[in-house]
């Protein structure tokens, strides 16, 4: 059998580009969705958490946000909101429910809304650049020990780039636990974690208490019964 | 103290490791970073801090000035306002003296590099007048908001930039479409420069009495030069709203001489006129370097505005932010970027919206120091010169390896 290597942690970071265009109204937004690069859709849609902060964002998307806060469109906000794009195989997939969603509102209002000046949706695209940290954790306690200390922009690439890179199936933390033949309940828990809707912060609490919860069972196993 | 360890006290070991990771790549690599002046503005206190940082890192990073005459700085500072947009009157002329002294400054210059930063438009005929394979690649970085320039000087200008590889843009607001790639890297400040250093209590105490404040009641500030897009006088109305309901208030309008704007004067005048007699308001001219003194002034704000009809990047919000204050912003440039509502600040309309959200402030001191804190983070994972470095180095990478697709190094 072969040995199971170290968790190697990996850090990243974003090379992002402005392609000097900008939408005022929805019209302008749904032109743009339908034909700029996959690197944008994949920057407003997949990579925005890091550049998220607050815990107070109702929603996972540049794009819900923007028609949020910019358009103060609160139906559309939440239509966008609850589009996944981990959930889609592609991008291509993702743009055609995004296209579908927006058309599908612009049908029903009479009049388009224009966002307020300074407020505008400035089209982005980005490249990630992943390097390893140099750092490597030999179990599952010193992963958990350094869940709770490594950077967001790590947190982000074990969770939502692994997804991406294994098409929606896994994270970089359960997979190597399941290599490594720990708890399948352990295991599942991670997998569960409905982290697309969680800033990256909430991530890392709720990744802790998974933890915590399966240790604390792991020692209640381990003490002599009465 | 080594440089690198001096910030690992404010950002943690784990984000100078990061760097010193990432830069591991680009180790040996000569990096050249051109401007038009060794002290003074903007991009030289930028490279001032980012030179010995990347060498620090192992990185081969140098600094050349390009030389001119009078006549030319007048040129290129037509170039700067033309760049963002205001009428400039250039001639022909003009634009043939700032090619020349760009031939000239390029046979000056040792340009020997793997990449060179050209800072602005001073030099960015440079490329044009050095030989071919003389550098490996060429990157400019415009500091100034080009989204809507003036159509001859954009002219001129866009003739050099198929010299150039990529460009980089402080926020995407200020580009616009171009065949060259638009890279993104916000601005950053220093925290441990004088201006955000932390500061002893009794020298912070003793600024306040120099300058004729009470240090025992609130005092609202803003910080910026007498500008019409600063709205100072937007400001001295929110603060005359509210004072009726906070008598003990202070408001502070601290700001220097803005001695490359004609109207500045002008500006000055009406700011003293409309704040009259009252001496709970204090309109400071301030000399360029009075930076602990704005410091101290920050600091000692219940509340910080910056209720700007026009903005850059806003950096002032962002030295506020970081010193726990939470700001009034206006809904413009980079403004827009830092102030969150409920959040880091409020983004206000007018007069009479700043002056409801300062009361909401004011109201609620718990809430205003929640959100002083998480503006302090902010500033920290977003807007410190280690992230500002990051993003240069991973710039750096992404050019080395051309694609779409994640790139792992």
């Amino acid at each position: 059998m072969a040995e199971i290597q170290p968790f190697t942690i990996v850090d990243c970071s974003l090379a992002r580009q402005a392609l000097g265009r900008n939408c005022s109204n929805l019209r302008e937004v749904l032109d743009a969705v339908r034909n700029v690069p996959d690197a944008v859709l994949e920057h407003h849609l997949l990579r925005c958490p890091l550049e998220d902060h607050f815990e107070l964002y109702e929603f996972p998307n540049d794009l819900a946000r923007w028609c949020w806060e910019a358009l103060n469109d609160p139906v559309l906000a939440e239509k966008l909101g609850l589009v996944d794009p981990y959930k889609l195989p592609g991008i291509n997939e993702l743009r055609a429910v995004l296209v579908e969603t927006i058309e599908d509102h612009l049908w029903g209002v009479d009049r388009v809304n224009w966002c307020r000046p300074g407020f505008e949706w400035h089209i982005i695209s980005s490249r990630l650049v992943a390097f390893e940290t140099g750092e490597h954790v030999p179990t599952p306690v010193a992963l958990a020990e350094a869940i709770g200390r490594m950077s967001t922009r790590s947190l982000f690439y074990h969770v939502h780039e692994a997804r991406r890179r294994t098409g929606g199936k896994t994270d970089d933390f359960s997979i190597w636990l399941e290599q490594l033949g720990a708890n399948p309940d352990l295991v599942a828990a991670i997998r569960a974690i409905d982290f697309y809707f969680l800033n990256l912060n909430q991530l890392r609490a709720e990744l802790t208490a998974v933890f915590q919860h399966y240790f604390a069972e792991a020692g209640q196993a381990e003490k002599p019964q009465p | 103290m080594k440089l690198l360890d001096r910030y690992e006290e404010v950002v943690g070991h784990q984000e100078i490791e990061r760097l010193r990771r990432l830069a591991e790549r680009l180790v040996g690599k000569r990096i050249l970073q051109v401007n038009s002046t060794r002290t003074g503005g903007g991009v030289a206190e930028i490279l001032d801090w980012m030179v010995p940082f990347l060498r620090e890192l192992g990185i081969d990073a140098a600094w050349e000035v390009i030389e001119g005459n009078p006549d030319f700085y007048r040129v290129t500072k037509g170039f700067h306002n033309g760049l963002q947009g205001l009428p400039v009157n250039l001639r022909k002329r003009d634009f043939d003296l700032h090619y020349e002294l760009n031939r000239q400054n390029a046979e000056r210059l040792n340009l020997q590099a793997d990449v060179v930063f050209v800072h602005d438009p001073q030099p960015i005929y440079l490329p044009q007048f050095t030989p071919a394979g003389q550098v490996g690649r060429w990157i400019w970085r415009c500091h100034i908001d080009a989204s809507r320039p003036n159509r001859a000087i954009w002219k001129y200008l866009e003739g050099a930039l198929p010299h150039y590889e990529a460009t980089i843009f402080s926020m995407p607001a200020f580009t616009r479409p171009m065949a060259c790639p638009m890279f993104l890297v916000p601005p950053s400040i220093d925290p441990l420069s004088d201006k955000n250093c932390p500061i002893p209590e009794n020298e912070r105490l003793e600024t306040l009495n120099s300058l004729g404040i009470d240090p025992e009641r609130p005092m609202l500030l803003q910080v910026s030069r007498f500008d019409r897009f600063k709205d100072p006088l937007g400001v001295i109305e929110a603060y005359r709203l509210l004072k009726p309901y906070h008598p003990t208030i202070q408001l502070v309008l601290a700001g220097g001489p803005a001695d490359d704007d004609p109207e500045g004067a002008d500006v000055l005048r009406d700011v003293m006129d409309y704040a009259g007699e009252d001496k709970d308001l204090k309109v400071l001219m301030l000399p360029p370097n009075a930076h602990r003194t704005i410091n101290a002034l920050q600091r000692s704000a219940v509340v910080v505005l910056q209720k700007s009809l026009r903005e850059g990047f806003g950096l002032t919000v962002t030295e506020a932010l970081w010193k726990t204050k939470p700001v009034i912003g206006g809904a413009s440039g980079g403004i827009t970027l830092q102030v969150h509502d409920f959040q880091t600040g409020f983004l206000v309309h007018s007069p009479a919206g700043a002056a409801y959200r300062i009361l909401y402030l004011l109201r609620y001191p718990e809430k205003r120091q929640r959100m002083g804190q998480k503006g302090r983070e902010f500033v920290r994972e977003h807007f410190l010169l280690t992230r500002h470095l990051r993003d240069y180095l991973t710039l750096l990478l992404s050019l080395d390896r051309p694609g779409n697709g994640e790139l792992v190094v």
